[in-house]
């Protein structure tokens, strides 16, 4: 089947995600049947068609969604609504659109940030309970509670640490 | 003015630090937070007030509740009833803020109770965190809920506040997010605007009823 001359093809917009918290390993599978589901379940059948949304680029926490143009914004409204992906808790944070993934490669190569790691200690507490340090960036800092009884995950800044 | 998420939960009712939430509401594109109680400071450039919620309690408690917060710099909030008891709530010097209007019975909120929120200043809070987290007919309800609070807003024009009413920072959603969420119910982007404004209007001080001329 010979390709489209670029006049009849599809026109797509892709839009810049990182998914948070920080250090979340997410499959690109599982992460389009997400998006499917919850563009569906806030615009229905017929727009979500419309929509065509698709995962097709993964670097680190960041994700390019692609969409059809002109509904970049029904897509950002229901990437607002996602809150687990196979129930991890998960916040997908809209960075940028763009009319090609190369400008969005672009742009992750300039918002990408170094984690600093080397200045904080493994361990902490925090509330007269030890925590372990699980993620650090920047002023942000995510622990979890040592031991098996608790996993749950606090969010902190390193301004928290320092009180203790 | 400025851009303010009129109810966050920080540690210990949520997950995240009063310092984390402020940071991330910092790159989320908010100037202020009003955090549940959490005491009032400023972090990053955000400036965090405190909140109280009154949960459904008798009328004689919250009204002693209500007297107390008084004199505070505090923004209070007070979850939704039935009818009559958001009509004598918003009647109460003091209170601030009615939340969870999506989740009282469908006649909670009339014409009648609109008027009396416009004649004493008091804010109904559209709390986004049903049309995040919910689905189905949960999150159509409480769209319809919306809708109906947007008319009587427009007829009679009562303060509006929004709230993402997040116990996590995951939970909270940048200024464009719930400008594009608040577009599902109707509201263009002055509406928005307005309502995020919202908490300035309800505590500022009232035009004095009497005017002194020299």
């Amino acid at each position: 089947m010979s390709t489209r001359p670029p006049t009849l093809r599809e026109k797509h917009r892709y839009l810049l995600v990182s998914v948070e918290p920080a250090g979340t390993t997410i499959n690109q599978k599982d992460l389009y049947y997400t998006i499917s589901d919850a563009t569906t379940s806030l615009w229905g059948d017929v727009m979500a068609a419309v929509i065509m949304p698709a995962v097709v680029a993964a670097e680190g926490r960041y994700m390019v969604i692609r969409c059809r143009r002109g509904t970049e914004r029904e897509l950002a409204i229901a990437l607002s609504t996602i809150t687990t992906c196979r129930d991890v808790r998960i916040a997908l944070r809209l960075v940028a659109a763009s009319g090609t993934i190369e400008s969005l490669r672009e742009r992750i190569r300039t918002v990408k940030t170094p984690i600093t790691e080397d200045s904080v200690p493994s361990e902490c507490t925090f509330e007269k309970t030890v925590f372990q340090i699980h993620q650090c960036d920047g002023q942000k800092v995510d622990v979890i509670e040592k031991g098996f009884k608790n996993t749950n995950r606090l969010f902190l800044t390193r301004e928290d640490l320092e009180e203790l | 003015m400025k851009i303010t998420d009129a109810c966050v939960c920080p540690y210990p009712c949520g997950d995240s630090s009063v310092r984390r939430m402020a940071l991330e509401a910092k790159n989320l594109g908010f100037d202020r937070l009003v955090a549940a109680d959490t005491p009032s400071g400023e972090f990053y450039g955000i400036e965090v007030c405190t909140g109280i919620i009154i949960w459904s309690t008798p009328l004689k408690d919250l009204i002693n509740r209500v007297k107390r917060e008084r004199n505070s710099e505090a923004v209070v909030s007070v979850e939704a009833g039935d009818n009559g008891f958001n009509r004598a709530v918003i009647s109460l010097k003091g209170v601030h803020i009615i939340r969870g209007i999506q989740s009282a019975e469908k006649t909670a909120f009339d014409h009648v109770a609109a008027k009396m929120a416009a004649d004493n200043r008091v804010a109904i809070d559209l709390d986004l965190s049903l049309l995040l987290s919910g689905w189905g007919i949960t999150r159509q309800r409480a769209m319809h809920r919306f809708r109906d609070v947007l008319t009587l807003e427009q007829r009679f024009e009562f303060p509006l506040t929004i709230s993402s009413y997040a116990h996590s920072i995951m939970d909270m959603r940048a200024v464009r997010e719930i400008t594009g969420l608040c577009s599902l119910m109707g509201m263009d982007i002055p509406d928005v605007e307005k309502a995020f404004f919202g908490v300035d209007i309800i505590t500022a001080s009232p035009d004095p009823a009497v005017k002194v001329i020299r």
